[in-house]
C-alpha cells in the first residue's frame, strides 16, 4: 500500500546529492512495526508525509527498488491482528480486512459460494507465491503502472524522466501534462461490481466510502486517501451475496503478470431475467471504473449472445487504454469488448 | 547384457545434488577477504561523444577506493579477431544506452551505489541509428569510424546456379519474414571476481585468478591478457557452477574484464554483479533479422532453388556478428538437398545493445522463413506438408553444394516418428474448427570445424589421472553451464575403463588445472570434449591393461574390463559391481574398530603392502579389481595419467571461399517437430497444446540430459515463437526485467514429447552428436504452420502475439469494420523493419520525443 | 544508517545479527549467514529463485524486508531455505528425484523450486497434475521447460508413499 505523492521534479537531484541512493538495493528507511491499529494511526499522524506502508511488498519493495519511493519511514503493518482475515457478519455480508493475503481469498469456500466474481479475480493475480504475500487491501491501493514508470532510477534517467516521477511530460501523450498510468489490479473490478465499501483509519477515526468514489481516474494521484491515513477493511454487502460472477483478464503468461485487460461481471439472477448486474473493467484506464449503461443493458433481460455483444460495446466504450504496457491500446480495447461479451455469458 | 554398462544410461547429472540442496556454489555465492564490490556506470545515451569524466567527487567518497574509467584499460578486445571492437569502459564514445562508461569500487554495494551519482560525465550527443535499413544508408556519424555505413560485414554467396535453378521451377514463392530480438535470460545474472596475488620473488602483484559465470573459460584467459597486457600464464580462470548461458556467457562480457581492470586498480579483490537489467544490456541476444526468402521447386515437390537476403540488427559492437551471419546463409544447406542456393547477408550496426550468439546461433530465424516457405509451397502444389521434406532429403554421405560433410543422417527416421507418434494422419484431418498441428525440421552443427582463433591446436584435451587408491579424476576444460558436460566427461572415461561413476572425479574449466577446451558454444562439448575424453580413456586403458595381461599371463587386447572388475577374455566374467556394493556395504557396517580387510576400498599405505601380500599368495590369475590393475600398472610404469585431444578432421572444415569456415562441423544434429495448437479466432490468442520432438543425437550418452536439452530447446523456441521480444524506443529498452521479457511460465508451457533418434555418428563418441541447439530452430515453423492449419492465416513475423494473430485473421476475412488493430503496420505483410523493434507497442516511428524533453536538454 | 540487533530463526536455528532496517531478508541469508542457496534472479518480484517458506508458505525473500521476520515481543516466523529441505544430511525425496529425472539443469532456479514444491507436497501430498502445474507457475526456469519436473514430482510422491 503505497501513498500517493506528487513529486517535485527536483526533488531527485537533490536527494542524490544527498548521496542518499542506490542502485538496486533499496534506500535507507527508518522501520516501524506497529501490533495496533491505534499505533499505526499513530505513526502515521506523526510521519505520515514522509511514510510508506508496507503489507505484503510485493508493490512496494520493487519500486523503492527502482526510486519510485524514498519514504523516510517505512510501517510494517503486518502485525496488526484486527485487520486480518476474512469474517462473516451473518445477514450483513463479510468483512475483509485489508492485510488478508489474496490466497486466503482464494481458498475461501465462503467467498467462492457467495462472492464468486471476486473469488475469480483473486485466483489470476501474479503467481501463486506472490498471493501468498499480496493483500486484498495492497491490491486496492495498487500504484498505477506505466512502462515508462516501473523501471530503474537509471532507466528512467535516460529516457528524461516523467511526469508521474521526478520528470515534468508524459511519455505515452506526447507533450501531455496528464499521467495516463494504468490501475492494474485484478480485485477492484471485482469489488466494484460486488458494491464493496472500504473502511479508512485516521486521525480522526474511521471512515467508510464506496470503493466506486475511492479512484480519482489521475495517474499519479490515484485514489482519495490521504497522507496520514490508511486503508483497513472491504465491506462486502449482503445484497451480492449468491450472485452469479466471472473475471476475465488478458495477459502474456498464465502467471505472473499484471493485467493488460480485465473484465469483471456479476449478476443477481435466479433462473429467471437478470435482476441486478454489474461490469467493471481494469488496466486500460487509471482506474478500475464500472462500464456505464452495463446494468440497463442487461437488467430484466435473458442473457444470449446479442445481450453480452452490447455489454462488450459498452465496456470497449469506457476503456481508454494507451501505450502505457504491452500489447497495443487497439487490441487491449478489442479485447475488453470480447472479453466482457465472454464473462457476461459466462457468468449466467 | 547390454552393450554399454554405462553410457546410454539415464544417470542423474553428477553435480545434482550441489543443485538441489543449495549447496553448489555460482560466482556470486563466493567471496574472498578483503573483497570490494564494483558498481557500472552506464550511458543514458544511445550514441554520444564523451566530452570528460570527473569522478573526484565519487573518490572522495568515505568508503569509495577507486573509480575505473576507459583510460585505465584502453586495449581493444573483442570476442572474433576480425571484431575487436570493444574497450572495458567507454574510451571515447559511448554506443547504446547502457553502455559501460566507469566502474566505481567501494567497499560496499550501498557506497558504491551512491558514488555512482556523483561521477559528473559531459557528453556530446551524436545522431543514433536504431533502424538497420535506415543505419545501412548513413553516409556519416558512423557507430564505428572503421565501418562505412554501419555495416559490419557482407555476404553475398552463389552455389550452384539459382538462375538456373528458379527458371526451372513449377511454382517460385518469395515472401519477407521478420523475427524479433530475443534474449537469453538465463537465471543467473552475470557475475565476476578477480583477484591478485602477490608474487613472492617480486613482493608486487602478480598472478590473477578469475572466476566468473562464463561458457568460455580459455578465451577469457585471452581476452584478459590482451587488455591488462599481462602473460596468460598469469591468468587463472575458474568456472564456478553456471547458472544457465545459452550463448550469453559464450564470450567475454564486459563485466569480466572491468572486475580485472578494477582489482587491478583497487590493488583488492573486486566483485561484480550484474544487476538484471544490465544483464539484459550486456545482451548478446539473438539479433531482429530481416529475411526475405525465396524458394523455387518443381510440381513434383522437388527444390530447384533458395535465395535468402538477411539483414540482422547487430547492435553497436561486432561480438559473434560475422559468425551469426554466416550461419544463417550457411546453415540453408544441410538439412535438405538444394541443388542452388543464393545468399546475401547484412550485419548491420545500430545504437543498440549488442547481438550474439544464441541457442542456434544464426540458423533459427532463417529456418523459420524457410520452413513457413516450404509449408507454402506444399500447400500451394497439395502436397502433404511431411511428404515435401521426404522428397527433398539428403543422401549422405555427401557434400552439399555449400561444401558441408554430411554423414550420419536421422532426419528420415526423425520425421517417420514424429509423424506416427503425434498421429499426423489420422488426427489432423478429423481436428475439431479453429485447432490445427503443424511440422517443421531442423538441424544444428556438432561443434564448428574451425574454431575462432584459426589455428591446428586442439578444440579439446582431456587429461586422466589415477591414484593407487583407484580413484579416477578427469581434468577436462569443457565448462558447464547446466548442460551436464561434467556429467557426459565421467560417463564415457567410466564407460572406457569400466567402472562406475562414483570412483570419477571430474575437475573442469579451471585453467590452471585443466588443458585447453575452447568452450561450450556451438554445441561442440558432447562431441569434441567427448571425444577428447574418450581418447583419454583409451590412453589410460591400454597402460592398465598391459599391466593386468602380465598379471593375468595373457595378451593386453584379451584384457576386459567392465563394472570395476578386470578380467581375462574367455574366462567367466566376475562377480558385477551389484555383488561388490554389498561386500561394501557390508564392511561399512562393520563395527568401529574392527580390522579391515584387505580391499580395494580400503585406503592408505596398508594398501600396497597387503595387495603385495595377496599377490603372492595367490599366483596367476583371471581377474582381479580394477584397483588391483591400477596397482599393477602404477608398479608397473610410474605415475598413470593419459591424455587425449580432438581437432576436426581436415575433410570436414568445409569450402575455400570467404566465409566459407563458418557451417562446417564434423556432424550435424537433426529434428523434426509438429506442433499442434487452438487459435481463439475472437482474440487471436493461441494455445499450443503439445509439441513432439523427434532429434537426432546420434546416440543418447544419457538419456535423461538428451531429452532435458531436447525439450529445453523446444520450450525456448516456443518462448521465441509465441511471447519474448525486446521492446525498444529511440534505443531504451522498454522490458528489462522478467516482469515485461515474458520467459513462458509453467501455466502456458505446453507438454514436449522427446523422441531420441540415434544415427550413430561415425565419428561421435560412442557415435553422439549434440542436442542442445539443434532442435528450437524447427519449433517457431512448427508452431507458425500449426496455426495455418488451424485457421488459415500465415503468419510472417514473429512472435506471434495475440494482436497480430487478430489482425492476420480480420485481414483474411476482410472485415469492413475490422478495428485497425496495428494502426497500419500490417504483421501479415511486413514491409518495414521498424525502429521501435518487431514489437506493435508504438506505431510507425512512435510518439515524438517532446521538444522539452529533459534528455534533450542541452 | 544505523543497524539494528535482530534475531532470525532460519532452519530451525537462531541467529542474531546487525543489520540495517533496509537490508532484504535475501541479502541478510546470502551475505550475513551464507545460507547462499537462495539465488537472485530478478530485481522485480517476477522469477521465484529467491523462494523461502516463512511459517511454511513461500514468500519471495527479496521482496521480504529482514527486520519484518524479526522477533521483537513475538517470535519471529520459522524461516526455512532450501539449506533446510535436505532429510538428515542427506537428499529429500523430492531433491533426489529433481537429480534422477533431470528437473535441475543448471540448478540457478532449483531451490526456489525445492521450496515451492515442498509447500505444496507439505499441503497436498497427491497433488493432481494441474495442481502442480498451477503451484509452479511463480517460479520461471529457462532450461528445463518444466516438463521434467513434472516426471520429478510424481516421482518423488511414489517414493514418498514407498517409504509410508
Amino acid at each position: 500500500m503505497i501513498p500517493h505523492r506528487k513529486n517535485a521534479g527536483s526533488g531527485l537531484w537533490k536527494e542524490l546529492r544527498s548521496g542518499l541512493r542506490k542502485n538496486m538495493s533499496l534506500p535507507s528507511f527508518k522501520f516501524l512495526r506497529p501490533r495496533s491499529l491505534r499505533q499505526a494511526v499513530d505513526y502515521l499522524a506523526r510521519h505520515g508525509n514522509d511514510l510508506a506502508i508496507l503489507a505484503g511488498g510485493t508493490d512496494l519493495l520493487p519500486s523503492m527498488k527502482q526510486k519510485l519511493f524514498t519514504p523516510g519511514y517505512v510501517m510494517d503493518i503486518r502485525g496488526i491482528e484486527e485487520i486480518q482475515g476474512i469474517h462473516v457478519r451473518p445477514g450483513a455480508g463479510v468483512e475483509i480486512g485489508a492485510l488478508t493475503p489474496l490466497s486466503a481469498i482464494e481458498d475461501s469456500e465462503f467467498i467462492r459460494r457467495s462472492y464468486r466474481v471476486l473469488h475469480e479475480a483473486a485466483m489470476t493475480v501474479a503467481s501463486p507465491i506472490l498471493r501468498n504475500m499480496g493483500t486484498l487491501g495492497g491490491n486496492i491501493c495498487l500504484d498505477t503502472r506505466c512502462v515508462w514508470y516501473n523501471q530503474s532510477l537509471q532507466w528512467r534517467r535516460s529516457c528524461g524522466f516523467c511526469i508521474k516521477k521526478d520528470g515534468d511530460l508524459c511519455h505515452v501523450a506526447p507533450g501531455g501534462k496528464f499521467c495516463w498510468a494504468a490501475f492494474s489490479g485484478d480485485t477492484p473490478p471485482a469489488l466494484l461490481c460486488l458494491g464493496a465499501e472500504v473502511e479508512i483509519a485516521g486521525p480522526s477515526g474511521l471512515r467508510r466510502v464506496a470503493l466506486k468514489d475511492f479512484y480519482t481516474n489521475v495517474g499519479d494521484a490515484r485514489m482519495k486517501i490521504e497522507r496520514n491515513e490508511m486503508l483497513t477493511r472491504v465491506f462486502l454487502p449482503q445484497e451480492s451475496v449468491g450472485w452469479k460472477g466471472s473475471y476475465m483478464k488478458l495477459r502474456i503468461r498464465g502467471s505472473i503478470d499484471y493485467p493488460l485487460a480485465g473484465v469483471a461481471v456479476a449478476l443477481k439472477k435466479n433462473g429467471g431475467p437478470v435482476e441486478n448486474a454489474r461490469v467493471a473493467i481494469t488496466a486500460v484506464n487509471p482506474a478500475p471504473l464500472l462500464v456505464k449503461g452495463a446494468e440497463n443493458a442487461l437488467v430484466g433481460k435473458q442473457i444470449d449472445e446479442h445481450v453480452a455483444a452490447v455489454v462488450g460495446e459498452l465496456a470497449a466504450k469506457m476503456a481508454k487504454p494507451l501505450t502505457t504496457s504491452g500489447l497495443t491500446p487497439e487490441y487491449r480495447r478489442e479485447i475488453v469488448k470480447v472479453y466482457a461479451k465472454r464473462a457476461v455469458l459466462a457468468a449466467r | 547384457m547390454s552393450e554399454f554398462s554405462v553410457i546410454g544410461k539415464r544417470v542423474a547429472l553428477v553435480d545434482s545434488a550441489g543443485k538441489t540442496t543449495g549447496q553448489g556454489k555460482y560466482t556470486d555465492d563466493l567471496s574472498v577477504p578483503g573483497m570490494l564490490t564494483g558498481k557500472i556506470l552506464h550511458s543514458p545515451y544511445p550514441h554520444a561523444r564523451i566530452k570528460k569524466i570527473d569522478t573526484s567527487k565519487a573518490e572522495a567518497v568515505d568508503g569509495v577506493v577507486c573509480v575505473v574509467t576507459g583510460p585505465d584499460a584502453p586495449n581493444k578486445y573483442g570476442i572474433l579477431p576480425v571484431g575487436h571492437d570493444e574497450t572495458a569502459l567507454a574510451v571515447e564514445k559511448v554506443r547504446y544506452v547502457g553502455d559501460n562508461v566507469a566502474c566505481v569500487v567501494a567497499e560496499s554495494e550501498s557506497i558504491a551505489e551512491r558514488a555512482l551519482e556523483l561521477i559528473e560525465v559531459e557528453y556530446e550527443q551524436l545522431p543514433a541509428w536504431f533502424d538497420p535499413e535506415d543505419s545501412m544508408k548513413a553516409e556519416k556519424d558512423w557507430i564505428h569510424p572503421q565501418r562505412p555505413n554501419n555495416i559490419e560485414k557482407d555476404y553475398h554467396h552463389v552455389f550452384g546456379d539459382p538462375g538456373k535453378g528458379f527458371a526451372e521451377a513449377d511454382v517460385v514463392m518469395e515472401h519477407r519474414y521478420i523475427a524479433g530480438e530475443v534474449t537469453h535470460a538465463a537465471m543467473e545474472p552475470h557475475c565476476t571476481l578477480a583477484s591478485f596475488e602477490i608474487d613472492s620473488q617480486t613482493g608486487q602483484p602478480g598472478r590473477l585468478t578469475v572466476w566468473s559465470s562464463t561458457q568460455v573459460p580459455y578465451y577469457l584467459q585471452h581476452k584478459l591478457s590482451i587488455v591488462l597486457e599481462l602473460p596468460m600464464q598469469q591468468i587463472r580462470v575458474i568456472k564456478p557452477l553456471v547458472g544457465g548461458g545459452f550463448g550469453g556467457k559464450s564470450e567475454v562480457i564486459p563485466l569480466e574484464i572491468i572486475a580485472a581492470v578494477a582489482a587491478r586498480k583497487a590493488k583488492a579483490p573486486v566483485k561484480i554483479t550484474y544487476t538484471r537489467e544490465e544483464v539484459f544490456w550486456a545482451h548478446r541476444g539473438r539479433p531482429r533479422t530481416i529475411i526475405d526468402m525465396k524458394i523455387g521447386a518443381k510440381k513434383d515437390g522437388h527444390l530447384t532453388a533458395v535465395a535468402a537476403k538477411v539483414i540482422q540488427d547487430g547492435g553497436a559492437y561486432c561480438s559473434y556478428g560475422v559468425v551469426t551471419i554466416l550461419y544463417s546463409g550457411a546453415l540453408l544447406g544441410a538439412l535438405y538437398d538444394i541443388p542452388n542456393i543464393k545468399y546475401d547477408g547484412y550485419r548491420v550496426l545500430t545504437n543498440k545493445p549488442a547481438c550474439g550468439a544464441m541457442r542456434g546461433h544464426g540458423t533459427v530465424n532463417v529456418r523459420f522463413a524457410f520452413e513457413s516457405q516450404l509449408d507454402e509451397i506444399a500447400a500451394k502444389l497439395d502436397i502433404d506438408p511431411a511428404e515435401i521434406r521426404r522428397i527433398n532429403l539428403l543422401k549422405p554421405p555427401c557434400i552439399t553444394v555449400n561444401n558441408l560433410r554430411v554423414q550420419s543422417y536421422g532426419l528420415p527416421e526423425c520425421i517417420d516418428k514424429v509423424i506416427s507418434r503425434s498421429g499426423w494422419h489420422e488426427r489432423r484431418s478429423k481436428l475439431p474448427p479453429a485447432r490445427g498441428m503443424g511440422m517443421a525440421c531442423s538441424h544444428y552443427v556438432s561443434g564448428a570445424a574451425n574454431s575462432i582463433i584459426r589455428s591446428d591446436m586442439p578444440h579439446s584435451t582431456v587429461n586422466i589421472k589415477i591414484d593407487r587408491d583407484g580413484g579416477v579424476v578427469v581434468y577436462t576444460g569443457a565448462s558447464d553451464i547446466g548442460q551436464g558436460s561434467d556429467t557426459m566427461v565421467a560417463q564415457i572415461v567410466a564407460e572406457v575403463l569400466g567402472i562406475g561413476l562414483g570412483r570419477i572425479r571430474v575437475i573442469a574449466a579451471d585453467t590452471d588445472l585443466t588443458p585447453i577446451d575452447i568452450g561450450s558454444y556451438s554445441s561442440r562439448v558432447t562431441f569434441m570434449n567427448g571425444n577428447a575424453s574418450l581418447r583419454a580413456g583409451q590412453d589410460v586403458r591400454k597402460k592398465i591393461a598391459a599391466a593386468a595381461a602380465v598379471k593375468m599371463n595373457c595378451a593386453p587386447e584379451d584384457v576386459m574390463m567392465r563394472d570395476d572388475r578386470v578380467w581375462k577374455r574367455g574366462t567367466a566374467e566376475p562377480a558385477t559391481n551389484g555383488a561388490h556394493a554389498e561386500q561394501m556395504l557390508e564392511k561399512i557396517d562393520a563395527p568401529r574398530g574392527s580390522v579391515r580387510e584387505v580391499s580395494g576400498r580400503v585406503e592408505g599405505q596398508t594398501l600396497r603392502g597387503s595387495l603385495q601380500q595377496k599377490r603372492k599368495d595367490e599366483g596367476p590369475k583371471d581377474s582381479m579389481s580394477f584397483e588391483e590393475a591400477v596397482v599393477s600398472a602404477i608398479d608397473f610404469t610410474g605415475a598413470l595419467t593419459g591424455t587425449g585431444s580432438y581437432a576436426p578432421p581436415k575433410d570436414a572444415r568445409g569450402g575455400a571461399f570467404k566465409g566459407a569456415g563458418v557451417g562446417p562441423s564434423p556432424a550435424y544434429s537433426y529434428s523434426a517437430q509438429v506442433a499442434e495448437v487452438t487459435v481463439d479466432e475472437e482474440t487471436g490468442e493461441v494455445k499450443v497444446h503439445k509439441v513432439w520432438a523427434a532429434h537426432d543425437c546420434g546416440r543418447a550418452l544419457n538419456p535423461v540430459s538428451v531429452e532435458g536439452q531436447v525439450i529445453g530447446s523446444v520450450w525456448m523456441g516456443l518462448g521465441q515463437a509465441m511471447q519474448e521480444e525486446m521492446v525498444w524506443k529511440d534505443g531504451l529498452l522498454m522490458n528489462p526485467g522478467m516482469l515485461e521479457y515474458k520467459s513462458p511460465s509453467a501455466t502456458e508451457s505446453p507438454e514436449v514429447e522427446c523422441i531420441i533418434v540415434e544415427s550413430v555418428d561415425p565419428e561421435g563418441p560412442f557415435g553422439a552428436k549434440e542436442a542442445s541447439e539443434g532442435s528450437l530452430a524447427a519449433t517457431i515453423p512448427a508452431i507458425a504452420n500449426a496455426i495455418y492449419d488451424a485457421v488459415g492465416v500465415r503468419l510472417r513475423e514473429a512472435p506471434f502475439t495475440p494482436e497480430r494473430v487478430l489482425a492476420a485473421i480480420k485481414a483474411k476475412h476482410s472485415e469492413k469494420k475490422a478495428l485497425d488493430i496495428t494502426r497500419g503496420d500490417d504483421p501479415v505483410t511486413p514491409t518495414t523493419f521498424r525502429e521501435h523493434g518487431g514489437s506493435l507497442w508504438f506505431k510507425g516511428k512512435g510518439p515524438q520525443r517532446h521538444a522539452d524533453d529533459p534528455s534533450r536538454r542541452a | 544508517m544505523k543497524k539494528e540487533l535482530i534475531e532470525l530463526r532460519v532452519n530451525g536455528r537462531k541467529h542474531e545479527l546487525a543489520i540495517e532496517p533496509s537490508e532484504l531478508l535475501l541479502d541478510v541469508l546470502r551475505q550475513e549467514l551464507d545460507f547462499t542457496g537462495s539465488k537472485r534472479g530478478c530485481d522485480d518480484s517476477s522469477c521465484g529463485a529467491c523462494t523461502v517458506l516463512v511459517d511454511g508458505v513461500p514468500t519471495l525473500s527479496c521482496t521480504m524486508l529482514a527486520m519484518s521476520c524479526a522477533s521483537d515481543e513475538q517470535d519471529g516466523p520459522d524461516i526455512t531455505t532450501v539449506e533446510g529441505i535436505a532429510d538428515h544430511g542427506a537428499l529429500a525425496a523430492i531433491q533426489k528425484a529433481y537429480g534422477d529425472w533431470g528437473g535441475a539443469q543448471c540448478g540457478f532456479c532449483t531451490p526456489g523450486f525445492m521450496v515451492t514444491v515442498k509447500a505444496l507436497l507439505d499441503r497436498n501430498p497427491e497433488p493432481s497434475e494441474e495442481e502442480i502445474r498451477h503451484a509452479l507457475s511463480g517460479n520461471l526456469c529457462r532450461c528445463t521447460g518444466y516438463t521434467q519436473m513434472y516426471q520429478a514430482i510424481k516421482a518423488a510422491i511414489e517414493a514418498e508413499q514407498a517409504n509410508r
